[in-house]
């Protein structure tokens, strides 16, 4: 018991365990001895987890940019173009039969001069996760999701893009099956550039739509980052 | 005390090497709509759960895509997975939505799934 | 303006916020005859269906990622890959079953979270006595 007349202290934030993380312990424990998963199987989809991110995505774009038949080809049909950047939306995933939340229904969504789409899924967070990452938090938010079904042109000027009334901007909702990512139209100034340049400058930003590719612009624009207390042992994010 | 039966087999049997929409394929029968059919969406009675939107309800679209066949998510989200439907991909114009879309952005669309059950011939 | 001054501001921007007209109804389980069917609609809706309701522009951010919520996404779909459940039937639960309250009351994964817990239970693979114990035990090692 301590001589001094203080109030007591609580324990260091490092040390502390949130409720969150005592009940994700409890049920992962749980589920693996009952059975239902293996040690192994969320150590798996772990390492899977790990892979994914917005480059193949990023590449199909690129590559349709430079070939007129390929971007046929995955405006048509988006899972069959996603062969060509590594991602078999049925056989990559552990399962075999694609991701348990993200389907097998990649639709290529192709921008236009004249039409420009921006995706949200307005029901939860739908997202491509096998062929562009993890999504990002704001596209989570119930904010985001209230607002770019009704006001898609002020969500775009916060995201510093503003389009001519002349051009369609078309929301793309994802909520159901289907997963979307967008083909941008192509900028100026790429002229002979190799489909590593043009995938450099294809940013996740790009891909949900709230961003148009500039050459010289090859990450997201800067947003605060919000820390977490206990991170991820090593960063997944591309 | 009454234990529930589970298999939790099934949908690895079906989906394997095949995927999801994949394995509903043939499922739903004849599709009602075709591309470029205008359709109006139903408020039907949407209790407990729906994956078709409030925002939609009575609003006239036009079908642009046959999507894939499904059970629909009402159904799939108690697992309830013998009958699919066909899902269409359904365009709107954003001034049919919304009371206050500026009349200065009249090309502005969104697009979004509705399976069969929610359409009916606009 | 000192940014003494602009984080004064921008804290009394935000605390106005709470003051609000007392508008709300209290409500301890109303007769029938005061459910309109304006009410009882807004009452008994699919939480999740949040698409063209009002809000204001803030402030959009990236996030690091918990340890604890890869993990529960991990859960999740393995629960799912090794047939506990679909995505839908998490879905159904997850962003509906929860409640409006826990819906915009708690984060993210968190609805994740309760809702793997939940499956369990409903499903007789742990009784409730099972999972309260390893909370419990799991409390323990960290005390």
């Amino acid at each position: 018991m301590s001589d001094h007349d203080h109030s007591h202290k609580p324990a260091p934030m490092v040390d502390e365990v949130s409720d969150f993380e005592i009940l994700e312990m409890a049920v992962r424990e749980l589920a693996i001895d009952k059975g239902l998963f293996s040690q192994e199987d969320h150590r798996v989809w772990t390492e899977y987890v790990h892979t994914l991110g917005p480059v193949p995505a990023a590449r199909l774009v690129a590559k349709a940019w430079l070939d007129p038949e390929y971007k046929k080809l995955a405006a048509a049909d988006g899972v069959e173009a996603s062969k060509a950047v590594g991602v078999d939306w049925v056989t990559s995933p552990p399962t075999q039969f694609g991701t348990p939340s993200d389907y097998c229904n990649l639709r290529v969504l192709e921008d236009t001069p004249k039409l420009k789409h921006v995706v949200v899924c307005s029901l939860c967070s739908c997202y491509p996760r096998p062929i562009l990452g993890q999504s990002p938090e704001w596209y989570r938010t119930p904010n985001y999701r209230r607002r770019l079904v009704r006001w898609p042109r002020q969500v775009l000027s916060e995201f510093g893009l503003q389009l001519p009334p002349e051009v369609e901007v078309r929301v793309a909702d994802s909520n159901q099956k289907t997963r979307y990512i967008v083909m941008p139209v192509r900028p100026e100034g790429t002229e002979g550039w190799t489909e590593d340049q043009l995938t450099e400058i294809v940013t996740r930003d790009c891909l949900i739509g709230v961003a148009v590719p500039k050459p010289g612009i090859t990450s997201n624009a800067k947003r605060p980052i919000r820390k977490a207390i206990h991170p991820v042992q090593h960063d997944h994010d591309h | 005390m009454s234990k529930i039966q589970h298999d939790r087999t099934h949908h690895a049997k079906m989906a394997t090497g095949v995927g999801d929409p994949q394995c509903f394929k043939g499922k739903a029968g004849k599709p009602k709509f075709k591309i470029g059919d205008r359709v109006s969406v139903k408020d039907l009675p949407d209790i407990f759960y729906t994956r078709t939107m409030v925002y939609t309800r009575g609003a006239v679209g036009e079908v642009v895509e046959l999507v894939y066949e499904s059970p629909p998510a009402e159904d799939e989200s108690w697992d309830n997975t013998d009958k699919s439907e066909w899902f269409y991909s359904v365009v709107f114009k954003q001034n049919d939505l919304w009371p206050e879309y500026s009349d200065e952005f009249s090309n502005d669309s969104l697009e979004t799934e509705l399976s069969e059950r929610w359409l009916e011939s606009a | 303006m000192s940014s003494a001054t602009r984080e004064e501001v921008l804290r009394h921007l935000n605390t106005v916020g709470y003051i609000q007209p007392a508008l709300h109804k209290q409500t301890h389980a109303p007769s029938p005859d005061e459910i309109d069917h304006s009410l009882f609609r807004a009452y008994t809706r699919p939480v999740h269906d949040v698409g063209g309701e009002a809000d204001i522009p803030i402030r959009y951010e990236e996030k690091e990622e918990e340890q604890w919520e890869l993990n529960t996404f991990a859960t999740c779909e393995c629960l799912a890959w090794r047939g506990v459940w679909n995505a839908e039937e998490r879905r159904r639960r997850q962003n509906c079953d929860v409640g409006q309250t826990q819906y915009l009351g708690l984060p993210y994964y968190g609805r994740w979270l309760l809702t793997a817990a939940r499956i369990l239970v409903d499903k007789q693979y742990v009784t409730l006595t099972e999972l309260s114990d390893k909370i419990y035990e799991v409390k323990k090692r960290y005390e």
